[in-house]
């Protein structure tokens, strides 16, 4: 490329005149006890294009906005740099004061010269001045070359998409319809209720799990708003936020037939659930014996067993005492746990299983009073409201606690065959790490949770997963039920190991959050997304192979000069702005708004620039 | 080794007293609160608590601990989930006492008080009927009691039922010698240790001083009445046994005379600590009292009576009624009696001998762990020079 061209480009973004205003925060002393506020002002001034160079003590305060917006009118300025917090606190308010004074919010820069000046270099107070007057300069250079730019905004479809008809999948279409949003939830089985159908009595009610299944079922079934697909699989899924285009596979419909139909939605809510832990065979004599099961398989034995007597009976036998392992698929230890098929261990706690553990238990105690109970555990984690009273009332209830280390699980072996009582031997830490060995009836291991099954929408909507393989949500904290793609939510145990009261939780906080995205015919993103400039764009192609984003680039023929060429066009509801494009284009056809090449070279020109031969 | 899990033993030990067990969550709490605990190996309450939880039973049969706790009941008002290990502690030692005895006859008597009473009053009974069958001559006009019971054929009889309960008490020391020593392994403790630990013994028997180290709930006090209790059981055993011929006299002695001033010491030492022990468990107001099964009660009544009966017989007899003598001498005897025979070897009163036996042999323990690492040490320096 030669230099013509170049400066093609940098004339047609630079403005015939800019005439920038630079302000300057103490913030209250934060910057101005080591950053010599007044003399940045003063040398800014120097800095090309600068027409306005101040102080204030707090520029976010409204005298401090106000000075802007009064400076923006009398001192005819078209450019705003603040130089004070990081954007993170303060850009969304300098930008409402610019717009405030009818200018464009994008020809806005902010500088945080606290956390990256006064604060990080506190000892260096000349260095830190020296440093806020290199950032200002910088930020003189981008936001002299900035355009205004508008938030893109695209057609907004009320209608969500809610993967999974469990609890959290039921909760969130019943509380979106009631909120007049219109509901297609998508069930792999021939039923909604998910695990609740697995469960027996719930913890911390006692409720029955079917009775709580088929409530939420009754309430999905009469909305109309919500149309209810099972025997079906979401299998293609594309598109962004306010315009998800869906393919949903399935035998629904009059005829049974398996059929393929497609929607277009402006919410996908992953209710997609957990898989319970199976443990391998072999693991505490699981599938070798006939009476090592999970907290799963009793948890039907439990609703099964109808007949209340003096003991338990499983298949034929009386149970006699029922040993409980804590933790297994859960809290894993390297070392001593063997992976699984996929490599990964589970270090992480399922959080559920300790009360489970101590529901079954207690259950066990109160319907068969001559089963023995006994509960090796490494912690008892009854954090809910409630459930530490299945800790207390299962050791009234006679419960003995067995507490061995993580890496020194207990084991179990049967060494007279099948019919013979199992042997568990644990060292104990509640004994002064004893070893002690139990003869017991039947083991019954506390399977934790897994990452439930969601490939296809994680794989073609690239959602990130944890290192635990759940999705992951933004911020744990402040942006619980959101993940990293616009307009996907997550409910329940998609997200995490939760118990169904947390579940539903979390479902009716995706459900609000969804909703709100319905707030507007359109939705709103922000401008930063690659743009092409079609003049110079010579359809190589290149950038396609970077783009890590289904359907954010394509090439797309056109018609020049009577000549049918191949061009590259982006779409914005896709891009999400990282320039991987920008970096391989032959004829730097291509630019991230808002953040254009010529404003990257602006920006070094401003910190390389000698504003202060006294100071260096 | 693994320890064999017995899951009834937590029952087990519900029957003789034990509260709550289930509860213990084994916060240890108790045992960081216990005065006696650190200089006692350490573990105690919890460690015993866990032994029953866990069903270890060999191992609770060879622990010290619970004979190591004096009941402040600190732990118990301290526990954070009401598991009561102060309790546990005592319905510990009543288990330990009934494994110890080889009979059955305390297991059987701490687990049914119809069984105990009606021991007594067998015992009393028989008693009785020896008196009825084989007194001697009734003399009427003045008191002679040893014309009525010939204080040879008397001094006869206690030295055969000394012999007797000697030999039970004695067998259940044996038993808790040989498994609190560890069994076999006790012939590699050397004998002079056994020996030079023999003060320990009678030092604690008659002072009960460990008992001093004891928790806050008023333990000087409760060691001082104990204390008298234990001063008047033993002058009574003194002037009964050794010196009967020189205590029972028909001839009335001064008032300041040794014989009679020792006598009524000895009574009120009796009576003074029973009833103020038997008002303090009606009453329930501290810790040890707040529980009592019927062998803390059939203890103190039956101890109150004898000494009663016994300073009637002198106030009838220094007051010249012969009759009401002989009458109240019979009963006396037929309260004392059964109360030794069914008390000192299978119930509450063995704690005479499993109190400073346990002190004794965990002293002995002690200084055979000593011994060890005083022989083991040489030899590493041998290797390390």
């Amino acid at each position: 490329m030669d230099n013509k061209d170049e400066n093609v480009v940098r004339d047609a973004a630079m403005p015939t005149t800019p005439r920038v205003g630079v302000y300057i925060c103490r913030c209250g002393g934060n910057i101005s006890d080591v950053v010599d506020t007044e003399h940045v002002a003063e040398i800014c001034r120097l800095i090309p294009g600068v027409a306005v160079s101040k102080v204030h003590t707090f520029m976010c305060s409204d005298p401090g906005q106000q000075t802007i917006s009064d400076d923006i009118k009398q001192e005819k300025l078209d450019r705003v740099v603040v130089a004070s917090c990081s954007p993170f606190l303060h850009e969304l308010t300098f930008r409402g004061a610019v717009v405030r004074s009818k200018m464009n919010p994008y020809l806005y820069e902010q500088v945080n010269i606290r956390e990256q000046c006064s604060w990080a270099h506190k000892h260096d107070p000349r260095g830190a001045t020296a440093k806020a007057i290199q950032l200002i300069s910088a930020a003189v250079g981008k936001v002299s070359r900035a355009t205004p730019l508008a938030k893109i905004r695209l057609p907004n479809h009320r209608r969500a998409l809610v993967v999974g008809g469990g609890p959290a999948g039921m909760k969130v279409a019943a509380d979106l319809a009631a909120c007049g949003i219109s509901v297609v939830l998508v069930e792999q089985s021939d039923r909604l209720g998910g695990k609740l159908h697995t469960l027996n009595r719930l913890f911390p009610t006692g409720q029955a799990a079917i009775q709580l299944a088929a409530k939420m079922e009754s309430q999905v079934l009469a909305d109309p708003k919500i149309e209810i697909l099972l025997n079906s699989k979401v299998t293609k899924v594309s598109g962004f936020i306010g315009n998800f285009e869906v393919g949903i596979h399935g035998n629904f419909g009059p005829s049974g037939k398996t059929t393929e139909i497609h929607t277009t939605v402006g919410v996908i809510v992953m209710a997609t659930g957990f898989k319970p832990y199976v443990p391998r065979e072999g693991e505490f004599n699981y599938k070798k014996h006939p009476t090592v099961l999970t907290t799963v398989d009793f948890n039907s034995l439990l609703a099964t067993q109808n007949t209340e007597g003096r003991t338990l009976h499983y298949e034929g036998r009386s149970i006699g005492s029922i040993a409980f392992i804590h933790c297994v698929g859960s809290r894993q230890v390297d070392g001593v746990h063997t992976p699984g098929p996929d490599g990964r261990l589970n270090t992480y706690c399922s959080r559920v299983c300790c009360t489970t553990v101590l529901n079954q238990a207690l259950q066990v105690r109160q319907r068969f009073p001559e089963t023995r109970v006994y509960d090796l555990h490494q912690d008892i984690r009854t954090y809910g409201r409630g459930h530490e009273e299945y800790y207390t009332d299962a050791s009234r209830a006679g419960v003995v606690f067995f507490r061995y280390h993580g890496d020194e699980p207990p084991t179990v072996t049967n060494a007279n065959g099948p019919t013979s009582p199992l042997r568990i031997n644990v060292k104990d830490y509640l004994s002064w790490g004893e070893e002690l060995e139990l003869e017991v009836d039947m083991v019954v291991l506390a399977v934790g949770m897994t990452a439930g099954p969601c490939e296809t929408l994680v794989d073609q909507l690239k959602l990130p997963r944890g290192e635990d393989d759940f999705l992951q949500e933004i911020h744990p904290k402040l942006r619980p039920v959101e993940i990293s793609v616009n307009g996907v939510l997550l409910a329940g145990t998609s997200q995490a190991p939760m118990n169904i009261q947390e579940t539903l939780a979390a479902a009716g906080a995706a459900a609000v959050k969804a909703r709100a995205m319905f707030t507007t015919e359109e939705v709103e993103l922000n401008p930063y997304v690659a743009q092409v400039d079609t003049h110079l764009c010579e359809g190589s192609g290149v950038c396609l192979t970077q783009c890590e984003y289904d359907g954010a680039l394509a090439m797309v023929e056109t018609q020049e000069n009577g000549h049918s060429v191949r061009k590259a066009q982006v779409n914005p509801g896709l891009c999400v702005g990282c320039g991987a494009c920008v970096a391989v284009c032959p004829t730097q056809a291509i630019n991230v708004s808002g953040w254009r090449i010529d404003q990257y070279d602006a920006m070094v020109d401003g910190l390389v620039r000698d504003v202060e031969p006294a100071m260096v | 080794m693994a320890g064999k899990f017995n899951p009834d033993l937590h029952l087990d030990i519900t029957g003789f007293g034990g509260k709550d067990i289930d509860m213990c969550m084994n916060c240890g709490t108790c045992t960081t609160i216990c005065p006696m605990s650190e200089d006692s190996g350490g573990g105690f309450p919890r460690r015993v608590i866990r032994l029953i939880q866990t069903g270890q039973q060999s191992k609770l049969e060879e622990t010290l601990d619970p004979w190591l706790c004096y009941y402040c009941g600190d732990c118990t008002t301290n526990c954070p989930r009401q598991a009561n290990p102060a309790e546990t502690m005592m319905a510990s030692r009543r288990y330990l006492t009934a494994r110890y005895d080889f009979t059955g006859l305390a297991k059987l008597f701490y687990k049914s008080a119809v069984a105990e009473i009606l021991a007594i009053i067998l015992v009393g009974l028989f008693v009785t009927g020896l008196f009825v069958a084989f007194h001697g001559p009734m003399v009427l006009n003045k008191v002679e009691l040893n014309t009525f019971a010939p204080v040879h054929a008397v001094e006869l009889g206690d030295w055969i039922m000394a012999a007797v309960l000697s030999f039970f008490l004695l067998a259940g020391a044996a038993r808790m010698t040989w498994w609190t020593l560890g069994r076999k392994k006790m012939f590699r403790i050397s004998p002079l240790i056994f020996i030079q630990q023999i003060p320990v013994f009678f030092v604690h028997l008659f002072t009960q001083k460990r008992w001093k180290k004891c928790g806050s709930h008023h333990s000087g006090i409760r060691w001082m009445k104990h204390l008298l209790l234990v001063s008047g059981y033993l002058s009574m055993l003194t002037l009964v046994l050794i010196l009967l011929r020189w205590f029972q006299t028909d001839k009335i002695y001064p008032f300041y005379y040794p014989q009679r001033l020792w006598g009524y010491y000895a009574t009120i030492a009796l009576l003074y600590p029973t009833v103020d022990f038997m008002i303090s468990r009606w009453r329930r107001k501290e810790p040890i009292h707040l529980f009592s099964e019927a062998s803390d009660w059939i203890f103190l009544v039956m101890l109150f009576l004898t000494a009663l009966t016994g300073i009637m017989v002198n106030i009838f007899r220094v007051g010249g009624l012969p009759m009401a003598t002989y009458l109240i001498y019979v009963i006396h005897l037929s309260i004392a009696v059964p109360m030794l025979v069914v008390e000192v070897p299978f119930s509450k009163w063995s704690h005479i001998m499993y109190r400073p036996l346990s002190i004794y042999l965990y002293g002995v323990k002690q200084a055979a762990t000593r011994a060890n690492r005083a022989a083991d040490e040489p030899a590493s320096e041998k290797v390390a020079a």
